[in-house]
């Protein structure tokens, strides 16, 4: 009996069993679990384990070496696997290049298709709006509030309104993501109007959807899969050359769904669309020499959907941005990589998890003594917020390209 | 995206860290580029020179006058430069005049050690040890190893000084990682062999709980604990009943005092009981190898190095006997790097500078030729034949001792002896012809070679410049 011949025998009875095949495309990830030499480097590092402990989290080693072992009954694993904030720190520590993170995605997957009263409730909760909206949040009931409270928001930061441009065949898409498209309303804006004061030729998306990064976290893969079939339809429709994004994590899932599903569109954050094609001359002189702005002693936080599933390279390109701009002094935390517990989808359904791995990043961001903390990721930005703000600390919280946006002089 | 670096170190373990930082602190635009961490940070952060020969004890069959483990990594050099001339402590010889070689190297290997310690002085990793004799701490298995340089808090100078100390080995309840009893054991029973101080060793078990729970504690997470304020405030009154009860004049604990902070507890512990309290050396990976890599990480950064991590070099292009460019990668973009020179400082089987099957051993980078312990190519030969039938053999594993042949200036050769580029250099566990898991000198010899390294690559650049 050959392999395939052996799988048409079993085929019928995997849903009973509780199993889901790999895909052609996890293979890979499964196959790099056998690397594991099980030092436990990565237990070291993991942020989760350094907020709560092993007894309530695992750690990454016991994910990739045990969990992933254990089908069909992965769903044994639930109230361990759905701890993990996706930061990524795992796998860049390994020495195997074990990929933990999508392990952890896989399993997730796995115990969503076969038990999903074993996913936390508050995932079902962003289940049902991502597939009922195709977005990660929920839309305003009020279309006319939305504009209200993104007029505040630009008031308030002194940011200008530009028209939302939708156009078929521009040099570039800029694709905001659920949280820009929703709550943080001026990172979206601040975005298209770095965009235009560069000159770039640019559009938006005529009816924004989710990148399928969310649904992949809390492991429904088959959502995750539809939105990036129906965002790259959108995207080859729009006839764009290239793909430029605010958000992390829209910007390491596009990469890799691109990748995958054969867009053939280069994908950028804009912090490596700015330095690699607009270029740092033309940035200096836009920012170099502002007047109006008293100096601002600021400090970054790394998001890991960029320096940890993109490409360190990013946050170098950030800090190239901002030493371009006058005035701006910039102190470098000492917990800079550190995952701020955004990720993962914890948030939604073990808050007091995500506020403690929060809790390191508070201590040395206040520790730097900075006036200002800045990051290239609306989710990234929340969370430092609200914790910043509940600790009763005076540290001022920016996202980056909104920093930029209000230090652009006025065309 | 490109990126031109005067030096460009692959790797970011010892001999990465040292290479670069040397390059830094002449001036240089360093990059020291790694994929995450590195053998460095699993190390006990014990940095040993030589303790040992290649072959361990069995050189006393050939030697019998001689002292093994070496009582100094002094006599340990004289012993390797004169029977091993292609360990890497004796490329570094090759400098020198025949007759001065060995001078050479000791004032080399000594001059790098007190660079290290100047380095680290005041870090999470500061050091205590020199040149002049081997120390022999206490592992957390209750054995011991010679070592030259040690963390300041994992070494006691007084422990074996007189009749009457008492010795607790402390462990925490729930801590699977330590066994303060069978440690003590195995310590007591060769004590009572060697008739060395002390003699009166006790255990204990302490609870500390970071999470509020007893057990399944990790040492990360001791360490971690211990960092926080006031937190080993708990540890001192819990070990002082031990103390009072035992009489103990010395307290050994795991290498969990704390990541940023374990200078201060151990100094606080040891005012608050008037004992004096150690950690002991762990296995892999330590909090001490973690300390370790911090710190380094910290010196290189300091002296104005760039460090990349998260990034793989893949491929390079070599023209007109040049490394013109080295392709790297990470999760999802790609890099090329074009600098003027290049030190390979990768690792071993672990760091991935080697990748070992069946078919053969290969250099991961720029496909250069590795060879055995015995200078013959590498290439084709099949690793399990040249490993022992026992893994914890006495005799060790020859494939340890596999790697790249070099030049005198650290330049790795191919089969004709020409190196294989001008600007290449290598360092570190990539290095053939030294067995550190048996010798005792694996961070000796990446501190060393990373230093040499260093050096050759700022002098290319200046004379090119």
């Amino acid at each position: 009996m050959t392999e395939e011949e052996a799988f048409e025998f079993v085929k019928h009875t995997l849903k009973d069993e509780r199993i889901t095949p790999y895909r052609k495309d996890e293979i890979e990830i499964v196959h790099s679990v056998e690397d594991c030499i099980n030092c436990g480097l990565c237990i070291n590092h993991c942020p989760v384990v350094a907020a709560i402990g092993v007894d309530r989290f695992t750690g990454p080693r016991s994910i990739a070496v045990e969990l992933s072992r254990s089908p069909p009954e992965f769903w044994s694993t639930a109230d361990k696997v759905y701890l993990c904030t996706g930061c990524g720190t795992c796998r860049e520590v390994c020495p195997k290049n074990v990929n933990i993170p999508e392990v952890v995605n896989l399993v997730r997957a796995r115990i969503f298709k076969h038990r999903p009263d074993l996913v936390p409730k508050g995932l079902h909760v962003v289940r049902e709006i991502i597939t009922k909206y195709n977005l990660a949040f929920e839309p305003w009931e009020d279309p006319e509030e939305k504009v209200e409270s993104r007029d505040v928001r630009l008031e308030r930061l002194g940011i200008p309104y530009i028209e939302d441009i939708i156009k078929t065949g521009a040099e570039v898409l800029f694709y905001p993501g659920c949280q820009a498209e929703e709550l943080a309303q001026e990172v979206r804006e601040a975005a298209k109007v770095v965009l235009s004061y560069f000159d770039v030729d640019f559009t938006l998306i005529d009816e924004m959807s989710c990148c399928g990064l969310p649904s992949e976290l809390m492991g429904d893969d088959e959502t995750s899969r539809k939105l990036s079939a129906l965002l790259k339809g959108k995207v080859e429709a729009l006839g764009i050359k290239k793909v430029v994004t605010t958000c992390a994590g829209c910007t390491s899932m596009l990469s890799k769904i691109s990748q995958r599903d054969n867009w053939d569109i280069p994908i950028y954050h804009m912090v490596e669309y700015l330095v690699e094609e607009v270029g740092l001359v033309q940035i200096s002189e836009a920012l170099g020499s502002t007047s109006e702005f008293s100096d601002v002693t600021v400090t970054v936080h790394d998001p890991c959907h960029l320096i940890r599933h993109t490409s360190r390279r990013t946050m170098e390109d950030a800090i190239e941005i901002l030493k371009a701009i006058s005035g701006v002094k910039i102190v470098i935390s000492e917990a800079e990589d550190s995952c701020c517990g955004g990720g993962g989808l914890v948030a939604y359904h073990s808050k007091d998890v995500a506020n403690a791995v929060v809790q390191e990043n508070l201590v040395a961001i206040n520790k730097t003594g900075a006036d200002r903390i800045l990051a290239p990721c609306p989710l990234c930005t929340a969370q430092i917020e609200a914790n910043l703000f509940r600790s009763g600390s005076s540290v001022e919280v920016d996202d980056l390209m909104v920093f930029i946006a209000k230090r652009l002089p006025k065309k | 995206m490109n990126t031109t670096p005067d030096v460009l170190v692959i790797g970011g373990g010892m001999a990465g860290i040292v290479a670069g930082t040397i390059a830094a602190e002449n001036g240089l635009e360093a990059l020291v580029m790694r994929t995450g961490q590195s053998a460095t940070a699993y190390s006990s952060g014990a940095i040993d020179i030589i303790g040992y020969p290649p072959e361990g004890l069995a050189l006393k069959e050939y030697f019998p006058e001689i002292e093994l483990p070496f009582k100094t990594p002094i006599d340990g050099l004289r012993a390797i430069l004169s029977l091993y001339p292609f360990h890497p402590y004796g490329i570094i010889g090759l400098k020198a005049e025949d007759n001065e070689s060995i001078e050479y190297v000791i004032a080399h290997v000594s001059e790098s050690i007190s660079w290290l310690k100047e380095r680290l002085a005041g870090s999470c990793a500061a050091l205590v040890g020199d040149l002049d004799r081997n120390i022999f701490p206490i592992t957390a298995l209750g054995t011991t190893k010679p070592t030259c340089l040690l963390q300041e808090t994992m070494w006691s100078d007084t422990l074996k000084a007189h009749p009457d100390n008492v010795l607790i080995f402390a462990g925490f309840s729930g801590h699977s990682e330590f066994d303060a009893q069978s440690a003590m054991r195995a310590y007591l029973e060769s004590q009572l062999r060697t008739g060395e101080f002390p003699h009166k060793i006790g255990h204990c078990e302490v609870e500390i709980s970071p999470f509020g729970k007893p057990y399944n504690i990790s040492s990360i997470e001791l360490a971690r604990h211990f960092d926080h304020e006031g937190s080993v405030d708990h540890l001192t009154s819990a070990l002082k009943a031990h103390v009072d009860k035992l009489g103990a004049t010395h307290v050994a604990v795991p290498p969990v005092l704390g990541i940023e902070q374990a200078s201060q507890n151990q100094a606080q512990i040891q005012k608050e009981l008037g004992v004096e309290v150690f950690e002991l050396i762990s296995l892999p990976p330590s909090v001490p190898g973690f300390r370790l890599q911090r710190a380094m990480d910290r010196v290189f950064k300091k002296a104005g190095g760039t460090l990349l991590i998260g990034h793989q070099a893949k491929s390079a292009t070599i023209k007109n006997d040049m490394v013109e460019s080295v392709v790297a990668q990470s999760p999802r973009r790609e890099v090329t790097i074009s600098p003027k020179t290049i030190i390979l400082a990768p690792g071993k089987f672990i760091g991935g500078g080697l990748e070992a099957d069946e078919t053969g051993i290969r250099e991961t980078v720029f496909n250069l030729m590795p060879v055995t312990s015995s200078l013959y190519s590498a290439e084709d030969v099949r690793p399990a034949n040249h490993t022992n039938v026992y893994s914890l053999s006495p005799d060790g594993h020859a494939l340890f001792a596999a790697g790249l042949a070099v030049d005198m200036d650290f330049r790795p050769i191919d089969a004709d002896g020409i190196e294989h580029a001008r600007n290449l250099y290598c360092a570190g566990s990539i290095l053939a012809k030294y067995n550190y898991s048996m010798e005792k000198s694996g961070l000796g010899v990446a501190l060393n070679t990373g230093f040499a390294a260093g050096r050759n690559a700022v002098k290319m650049v200046r004379e090119a410049s």
